[in-house]
C-alpha cells in the first residue's frame, strides 16, 4: 500500500505538488492523468524518493521512501529520461540491478531480451530512443519488485510491445499481488490497463476513482418532451451539465442510471436514450464540475455548472 | 468467446457480463460449463485482471456462475432462467422501436409480422 499524505513539494516558488492525499491499495494497477505540469513526474520521484518531500510524508507498506534502501529494494521506477552507465549493455545493466534487486529474475531477463528482440551486449548508446525505453522496460520487468512505476513509458512503446509488457503486468498481479502506478496522456490506454484512475490537477489529485465506477456512475442522456422545458424540470436528478439544442437537450447526469431513466421515463418524454460516456467526456465533465477546464477559464456558454 | 469492443462507450467489465449472458440465452454456455479463467482471459483479451475478476464477481452475484474453488467459475443450473428474465427487460427496446416505427408511419401488421418471423411462426417475404 502506498500512501501519501499531504505530500508536498516545492521547486523554488512553483508548487508541484500541494497537500496531495492518496491511497493506492496493493494488487491495482494505478493511472494517473493530467495536464502538463500538473505533477505527474514529481509524484513518481518522490514515490521512488528521488525528491525528499518538503512537507508531508509518503510510504510504501508503511516505511518512509526517502533514503530507505528497504523500502527501495521493492520498488522499480522507469522515468521519462532514462539513465544508464557509459558506454554500457543490457548484460551490464541487467548485472546492476541484479546487485540491487534481491529478486531480479535472469530468466525473465532472458525472455524479454528474446522477446524485444534486443541484443544484449551491444553497447546502450548505439540504441534508438524506443529501444532505449524497450530496455529500461525490460530491466524493469525483470526485478520482479513489488510496486512498479512508468513515467509515460508506454507511450513510447508500439502496440505489440505494449500487450507483451500489458500481459507481464496483469501476470505479476494475479500471480504476486504486485503494484504498478502509470502515468499517460493516452486515456484509452489507461482505461484499458488500470483498475483506478486518478486525475492530477494544479498539484492535487482532483479525484480519484475505480474505472468501473468512473464509467457508470456518469452517464450522458438525450431527452426531448413535447412541451417547453428547462433544467429546472431534473431538479431531483444530479445533472452535472444541461445543454439544450432546439427541442433536444444532453443531460449528464451522476447517479444510478435505471434509477435516473425511470425518473425521466415519469416525465413522458418524446426521446429517451441513455448513453455512457467515454472516459475521456467523464473527465472533462468531472473538470468542469469542479470549475475547472482545460482549453477555457469559463465553462461553455449554454452549459453552466 | 469474447470481444472486446475498446474504442466503444460500454464499460468493458459491462461488456463481458452483457455477452457471457447472451451466450448463456443462445444456449452455447449451458450448466455445468466452465467459464474461461480471469488469467487466460486477461492474457487473451489483454485487459485488467481486476477488471475481469469484478465482471466474474458480478455474474456471481447475479446467480449466473458459482466458482469452486481451485476449480474454475461454472455456469449454474438457473443461469438460463435468470438470464431469460433479465432479457424481459428488453422488452422496453421494443416498445421504443415500435414507437419510433409507428411514428414514421410503418403499419401495426408489417411490425407484428416481423416479431412472428422472428419466433419463426411465419415464413419470410
Amino acid at each position: 500500500m502506498i500512501k501519501a499524505r499531504k505530500l508536498t513539494k516545492r521547486f523554488g516558488d512553483v508548487e508541484a505538488l500541494v497537500n496531495l492525499n492518496c491511497n493506492i491499495p496493493q494488487g491495482c494497477i494505478y493511472g494517473m492523468v493530467g495536464a502538463n505540469g500538473s505533477g505527474k513526474s514529481t509524484f513518481l520521484r518522490l514515490c521512488n524518493g528521488v525528491y525528499r518531500p518538503d512537507e508531508g510524508n509518503i510510504s510504501i507498506n508503511g516505511g518512509e521512501v526517502f533514503d530507505n534502501p528497504a523500502v527501495k529494494e521493492h520498488s522499480i521506477f522507469v522515468p521519462d529520461e532514462l539513465y544508464f552507465l557509459p558506454q554500457s549493455n543490457l548484460e551490464r545493466m541487467a548485472l546492476l540491478y541484479e546487485s540491487m534487486y534481491p529478486h531480479f529474475s535472469k530468466e525473465r531477463f532472458g525472455e524479454l531480451c528474446g522477446a524485444f528482440k534486443l541484443d544484449a551486449s551491444r553497447q546502450l548508446n548505439t540504441f534508438s530512443k524506443g529501444m532505449r525505453r524497450q530496455a529500461a522496460t525490460i530491466l524493469a520487468l525483470s526485478a520482479m519488485t513489488d510496486y512498479v512505476f512508468f513515467d509515460e513509458t508506454f507511450d513510447g512503446l508500439d502496440p505489440v510491445m505494449r500487450n507483451l509488457v500489458k500481459g507481464m503486468l496483469y501476470d505479476d498481479v494475479l500471480e504476486r499481488g504486485s503494484t504498478t502506478v502509470i502515468t499517460s496522456h493516452s486515456l484509452r490506454e489507461l482505461e484499458d490497463t488500470c483498475d483506478q484512475l486518478a486525475l492530477l490537477y494544479d498539484g492535487g489529485i482532483v479525484f480519484e476513482s475505480d474505472v468501473q465506477n468512473l464509467k457508470t456512475t456518469l452517464f450522458k442522456v438525450q431527452v426531448a418532451f413535447s412541451q417547453e422545458f428547462d433544467r429546472s424540470l431534473f431538479e431531483e436528478l444530479d445533472l452535472l451539465a444541461f445543454n439544450k439544442q432546439g427541442s433536444v437537450a444532453n443531460l449528464i447526469i451522476r447517479g444510478d442510471s435505471a434509477k435516473s431513466k425511470a425518473i425521466i421515463a415519469g416525465k413522458n418524454p418524446l426521446l429517451l436514450e441513455i448513453l455512457p460516456l467515454t472516459l475521456e467526456e467523464v473527465f472533462l465533465y468531472e473538470m468542469e464540475a469542479l470549475g475547472y477546464s482545460f482549453e477555457e477559464p469559463t465553462p461553455k456558454g449554454g452549459n453552466p455548472v | 468467446m469474447f470481444q472486446i469492443d475498446r474504442f466503444g462507450r460500454v464499460p468493458i467489465y459491462e461488456q463481458i457480463i452483457d455477452q457471457t449472458q447472451r451466450l448463456i440465452a443462445s444456449g452455447l454456455l449451458k450448466e455445468g460449463d466452465q467459464l474461461p479463467s480471469v488469467r487466460a482471459l486477461s492474457q487473451e483479451l489483454s485487459v485488467n485482471p481486476n477488471t475481469l475478476q469484478k465482471a466474474y464477481s458480478e455474474l456471481e452475484r447475479r446467480g449466473i456462475c458459482v466458482s469452486a474453488p481451485g476449480n474454475g467459475r461454472f455456469v449454474t443450473g438457473e443461469a438460463a432462467r435468470i438470464v431469460g428474465e433479465s432479457f424481459l427487460e428488453r422488452l422496453s427496446e421494443i416498445q421504443q422501436i415500435s414507437e419510433e416505427l409507428c411514428a414514421a408511419g410503418v403499419s401495426f401488421e408489417r411490425v407484428v409480422q416481423t416479431v412472428k418471423i422472428a419466433y419463426g411462426k411465419e415464413s419470410k417475404g
